[in-house]
């Protein structure tokens, strides 16, 4: 008991939304226990949340790193259509003998085009200082871009059959992508918590100049990071492909405003050096449980997007006044307390770090 | 005393790097693509741009407002067709057809709905990208929910908007067509004199710059905060209301989900005028060039031989390239200044 | 006080999530009366400018201006009754001009609605006569120096008919001139019947202009005195409480090679010809005003400021330092300038504000972090700097000042550099910590570390360098060794150069 008290002591914001999605839950399952939490209801819902999931990561590293990553949907509709493209037998006709090497050609195509529009990302931001909205503003117009200039807005079918079956077999009752997913939450908790990159990525979100004093490469942070990012979103192109079997430009760009919704949800803060992921896996399963509910009551796409604004809005003044209702601090003092008593601030004049 | 450029004169301030880099790109284009297709030097072709660039010309005026106060509003686009549906729905309702009304109510929606956005921004202190991402799906989604998404085609938009939409200050006939140039030249005009005046004439205007230079300076020389931002807020719904209606009387067409997803388009082309996130900075021919170079990307790349397909390739090249160089000026700026800056 | 008592505040108090930041302080200036408010940093004296200037509510407490008690002040009703405060940073907008930033205020108050840029240079021209400067009203202000952003803001403040002038350290960024002309302008103010309020910590520069001296410590008052009542010492004993004496360092290792040598270092627009050997056990002192060069020689040294020319050496070999990695491999260290920007990462564990020099160091053989291994590094760190907070993994934001900069020298002396540049490593920071941090640096220099100490604070030099180099404009103007730093009245000398290096360029012009 002591353990648990200490636990949610030690993080409120986490024990906050883990009381909410469980009181969703009982909630839920009063109302819909069939419809929902049926066998096939899970695994329906464990399929669709795979996909999401992997671009919320993306946003939770970059929003770690004080920035934002505005072309997490582009990049990965781009990277689907490399890979569909491979498998369309557009470029190489398929046939049953290198079905097996153009899937894994397709795979290779939709990781690397994935990681190159993350190196891209970091490039603009860790080399030419470009602002991450910015950067990602760009890249996320370029992206589409490209994927359009490739297809011109066609959809591109994918002719490997055993492509489709990626999102659709299991093992047990579990769909493969959901172990895909759980497995890169494992190990991107695992980077930032265990290793020096991770430790790096909370530290240059929080302040990136003292970073830099301290002798740490920060631009290679910022570099590896995007990097991370490309691949998780190459991954998600991948999933996408192959649920739909096909892939054309603009798909997932709904995607964008959840995938920000969930990382703030998640008590993420979008300046930066502040986030866990194992509150964005419950802010995935609450999101994806409303979803999935929503569904059930037939909103319209509308609907369910008013409420993803509300969420929003109502997570982030709520996580104003538990910040405020902690602590009473000057009152014009802006978001994050970077300095620490402004008695000691010095005139600066050149030094001074400027957001 | 020195001569002074025709620049200088006309706009009493020296011409900006952004603006000088944009213009060179412009022409650089404009050239290419006469040279390419000479069809392409028509006045059919200004006239169609000026058209249809009018109505995110506006916008783009709203965008700017904001950027200068140091934030970033991306539900602008979601008002515009928010105050311009439910404008047009309550003058259905209410079963008669005037211009001036539909506007009227599109407006006062728009700048409402902008005006929760200052709140939300102002009180909670909360990072204004993500507050109007919010506030964009709330708004849309809500309109959606009460009014549904009927969509509107020709035969049953009023025909006040109809002839709004196809009114003309002069028109030029050609041997066998005739084009004209739409009113809305005179209204992306007269919105371009407003925000001038408005940011440079009135002392409000200047209070925008001030805020978004060094928003605790600001507070600490008496400025309120909140005022500022309503009117940054509210005069940015404000055109989003009226473009609402140009946009729908434009095409003759209402469909209440169009226009969404251009947002961050618009923003990336009042960006690379050379308004700083970091508030403060920013020109109104800035943001003109930029949404020229949209729009001309979206209306000639036909003339290069190349589909609509190719247009978010260029502008997305554009706009990178742009944004490159502008900041990696400043970092090499920075670097030499020891200003050890986290963007 | 001289005249009728302008402004009376009684009994204020605030506190900042629990922490008391003014306890019951009474103050009074009256009409005409240069005011001194005096103070060791955090000791409360911005928070009470903050609150006169309306921007704080305070908790407790009664300000009356004239005759008239204002309950609780606004920015706008503090300035509508004749309050300016010039802050440190003061508050210009640089994307705006010269003009706009003298006048908008004024305008704002009279009511315009509309920008009229007449009236608008009518009222900057007007203000910048009568302070005797005269400035290009139509330039950004961020293009202009220090000093005339100084003329800017006080001249905004002028425009808005200040009967009260709050001016915090408005001497630290510029050159003795540019006091001068500061302090005459400020002389005259005064003269026309204007009351100011100068916080400083330079203390000739309160001797010369105060007519009475209001002393804060620790969020009290602790008394008001004239100013002739004072002299240097007595102020410093009231500012902190008890007779200050440092112990001062002397080099006892035997001669030696230069751990660093820098020869003949330039780079453009910041310095030039710097010449400087650190030997093992040296504290070299490097001091001059903000903006003569010391800091950017360091930042060269730390490899983030490459010089166009000279030579930096290290143990007798040349050297090329292109960034924090190269100078951190050759053994250089750097305690930033800036702590807060600079130094910590604020809401971060005081673990990982110690670990980040040496994450290498904390690896399980798997490359893994390991959390124990971090958890020893910080508390021995923690041990050994005698941080007073031994839980670390608190936020480093939750310590005090003092506290915070044992933490980031702590993670520097943790590596074990051979050379140690520390930029200004006790400002804002309280008596006690001063003398621990100053203690373990002299031990650091007697286990042979070459230390280079940059600081502006002549006392903090001469009781920590045994070596001393004066920077002026960009320059080395005088150096001093061993046997000079000892010699009895070296402070009042070295006082003189700091502050008024030109005197001394003309000197050294005039023996030529």
């Amino acid at each position: 008991m002591r353990s648990l008290r200490n636990l949610v002591l030690r993080d409120k914001e986490l024990a906050v939304l883990v009381f909410m999605t469980a009181c969703v839950i009982l909630v839920l399952y009063i109302t819909l226990g069939q419809r929902l939490f049926s066998p096939t209801g899970l695994q329906s819902m464990s399929v669709q949340v795979s996909e999401f999931g992997f671009l919320a990561l993306a946003m939770a590293i970059a929003m770690l790193t004080g920035g934002i990553d505005l072309s997490v949907a582009a990049a990965a509709s781009l990277a689907g259509i490399m890979a569909a493209l491979v498998m369309s037998g557009q470029i190489i006709p398929v046939t049953d003998e290198n079905s097996g090497i153009l899937f894994a050609l397709g795979i290779v195509a939709a990781l690397v085009t994935g990681l190159l529009c993350g190196l891209l990302n970091g490039f603009l931001i860790a080399k030419i200082s470009v602002p991450p909205i910015l950067a990602t503003l760009s890249t996320m117009i370029l992206f589409a871009g490209i994927g359009m200039a490739i297809t011109t807005g066609q959809s591109v079918p994918v002719l490997v059959p055993s492509f489709a079956q990626l999102s659709t077999s299991a093992v047990g009752n579990i769909p493969i992508i959901f172990i895909m997913m759980v497995a890169a939450f494992l190990i991107v908790a695992f980077v930032l918590g265990r290793t020096r990159l991770g430790r790096r990525i909370y530290l240059f979100g929080e302040n990136e100049v003292a970073l830099r004093f301290s002798g740490v490469r920060s631009e290679r942070v910022i570099l590896m990071s995007y990097a991370l990012i490309g691949i998780l979103v190459g991954i998600a192109g991948i999933i996408m492909t192959s649920r739909a079997n096909s892939m054309r430009v603009g798909v997932g760009d709904s995607y964008l405003l959840q995938a920000i919704l969930v990382v703030v949800l998640a008590g993420f803060n979008p300046f930066g050096g502040k986030g866990r992921i194992i509150s964005l896996a419950v802010g995935l399963v609450l999101l994806q449980l409303l979803s999935t509910a929503f569904n059930a009551l037939m909103f319209s796409p509308y609907a369910k997007n008013f409420v993803w604004g509300a969420i929003l809005l109502l997570v982030m003044v709520l996580n104003h006044y538990v910040r405020h209702w902690r602590l009473r601090q000057p009152p014009e003092k802006p978001s994050p307390p970077a300095s620490i008593d402004e008695e000691e601030s010095r005139p600066s004049t050149i030094l001074v770090s400027d957001r | 005393m020195q001569r002074r450029s025709l620049f200088r004169r006309a706009f009493d301030r020296p011409m900006t790097s952004m603006e000088k880099y944009l213009l060179a790109i412009i022409l650089v284009y404009i050239v290419i693509v006469a040279v390419k297709n000479p069809q392409f030097f028509s006045l059919e072709t200004l006239f169609d741009m000026i058209r249809n660039g009018s109505g995110i010309m506006i916008l783009a005026l709203g965008v700017l407002v904001v950027l200068i106060s140091g934030g970033i509003d991306v539900s602008f686009t979601a008002i515009a067709i928010v105050s311009g549906y439910t404008s047009v729905r309550l003058m259905k309702v209410l079963g008669f057809d005037n211009l001036l009304f539909v506007i009227l109510v599109a407006v006062v929606i728009g700048a409402a709905l902008g005006s929760i956005n200052a709140l939300l921004i102002h009180f909670f202190r909360l990072p204004t990208l993500i507050v109007t991402l919010g506030t964009a799906s709330a708004f849309h989604g809500l309109m959606a929910i009460v009014l549904g998404t009927k969509t509107y085609t020709a035969i049953d938009v009023p025909q006040s908007m109809l002839d709004f939409g196809s009114t003309s200050l002069l028109t030029i006939s050609a041997e066998r067509s005739q084009y004209s140039l739409s009113v809305f030249f005179l209204i992306v005009l007269a919105c371009i004199v407003l925000t001038w005046f408005l940011l440079y004439r009135t002392m409000l205007g200047r209070t925008v710059f001030a805020i978004g230079s060094n928003q605790e300076s600001a507070s600490r020389i008496g400025i309120s905060l909140l005022r500022t931002k309503l009117f940054v807020y509210c005069y940015s719904g404000f055109l989003s209301g009226l473009m609402g209606i140009i946009y729908f009387s434009g095409l003759s067409y209402i469909n209440p989900v169009s226009l969404i997803g251009t947002e961050l388009m618009i923003i990336a082309a009042v960006v690379i005028g050379g308004a700083k996130l970091t508030g403060g900075e920013g020109t109104i021919l800035g943001a003109v060039l930029g949404i020229i170079i949209v729009q001309l990307f979206q209306s000639t790349l036909v003339f290069l031989g190349l589909g609509a397909s190719w247009n978010n390739l260029f502008f997305g090249s554009v706009l990178m390239v742009s944004l490159g160089v502008m900041y990696y000026r400043q970092r090499q700026l920075n670097k030499r200044s020891l200003v050890f800056s986290s963007n | 006080m001289i005249g009728k008592p302008l402004l009376t505040a009684s009994n204020i108090s605030i506190s900042f999530g629990g922490v008391k930041a003014l306890r019951g302080v009474d103050f009074t200036i009256g009409e005409g009366e240069i005011l001194c408010l005096a103070g060791e940093n955090g000791c409360g004296k911005s928070t009470f400018t903050k609150i006169i200037s309306g921007v704080y509510t305070p908790d407790a407490g009664e300000i009356k201006i004239g005759d008239e008690t204002v309950g609780s002040l606004t920015p706008r009703s503090a300035i509508a009754a004749g309050v300016q405060v010039i802050y440190q940073d003061l508050s210009l907008f640089g994307h705006l001009s010269v003009a706009e930033n003298i006048a908008v205020n004024r305008m704002m108050h009279d009511g315009s609605k509309f920008v009229r840029s007449r009236a608008m240079r009518d009222i900057a021209r007007q203000q910048l006569e009568r302070v005797g400067v005269e400035l290009d009203l139509d330039v950004p202000v961020s293009t202009l120096s220090v000093a005339n952003k100084q003329i800017v803001a006080i001249c905004r403040a002028l425009s808005m008919e200040a009967r009260l002038l709050f001016m915090d350290e408005p001497t630290t960024a510029l050159t003795g001139r540019e006091v001068t002309r500061l302090l005459s302008i400020i002389l005259e103010l005064k003269a026309r019947g204007l009351s100011i309020v100068f916080i400083s910590h330079k203390l000739d520069e309160v001797f010369k202009i105060a007519d009475s001296i209001t002393i804060f410590r620790d969020g009290r008052k602790v008394g008001d005195f004239q100013a002739n009542e004072l002299d240097e010492l007595s102020l410093s004993r009231h500012m902190t409480g008890r007779d200050v004496t440092y112990t001062r360092y002397h080099r006892t290792r035997p001669e030696s090679e230069p751990l660093l040598e820098i020869s003949n270092l330039s780079r453009k627009g910041n310095y030039s010809g710097i010449d400087l050997a650190v030997r093992p056990g040296d504290i070299v002192g490097l001091t001059g005003l903000l903006g003569s060069g010391r800091t950017e020689i360091a930042l060269t040294l730390f490899g983030l400021n490459k010089p166009d020319g000279g030579e930096i050496k290290v143990n007798g070999k040349p050297v090329i330092l292109k960034a924090p990695w190269d100078a951190m491999k050759h053994g250089i260290a750097l305690l930033p300038e800036e702590r807060g920007s600079q130094g910590l990462f604020a809401t971060q564990s005081v673990e990982a504000n110690i670990s980040v020099t040496m994450l290498d160091r904390i690896l399980t053989p798997m490359k893994i972090l390991n959390h124990k291994t971090e958890k020893a590094l910080a508390t021995r760190v923690v041990n050994e700097m005698g941080v007073n907070n031994k839980d670390t993994s608190l936020a480093v934001a939750n310590l005090s000042g003092g506290n915070q900069q044992k933490v980031v020298l702590g993670k520097w002396i943790a590596r074990e550099p051979q050379i140690f540049i520390l930029d200004s490593p006790t400002v804002g920071i309280d008596i006690g910590s001063k003398s621990e941090i100053y203690d373990k640096i002299h031990r650091l220099a007697e286990s042979g570390v070459g230390v280079i100490f940059i600081s502006d604070e002549p006392e903090e030099i001469v009781a920590n360098c045994n070596r001393i180099v004066v920077m002026h404009d960009g320059e080395i103007l005088e150096r001093f060794d061993e046997s000079q730093v000892r010699a009895d009245n070296f402070k009042d000398e070295l006082v003189q150069i700091i502050n008024d290096p030109e005197y001394r360029v003309h000197q050294a012009a005039g023996e030529r």
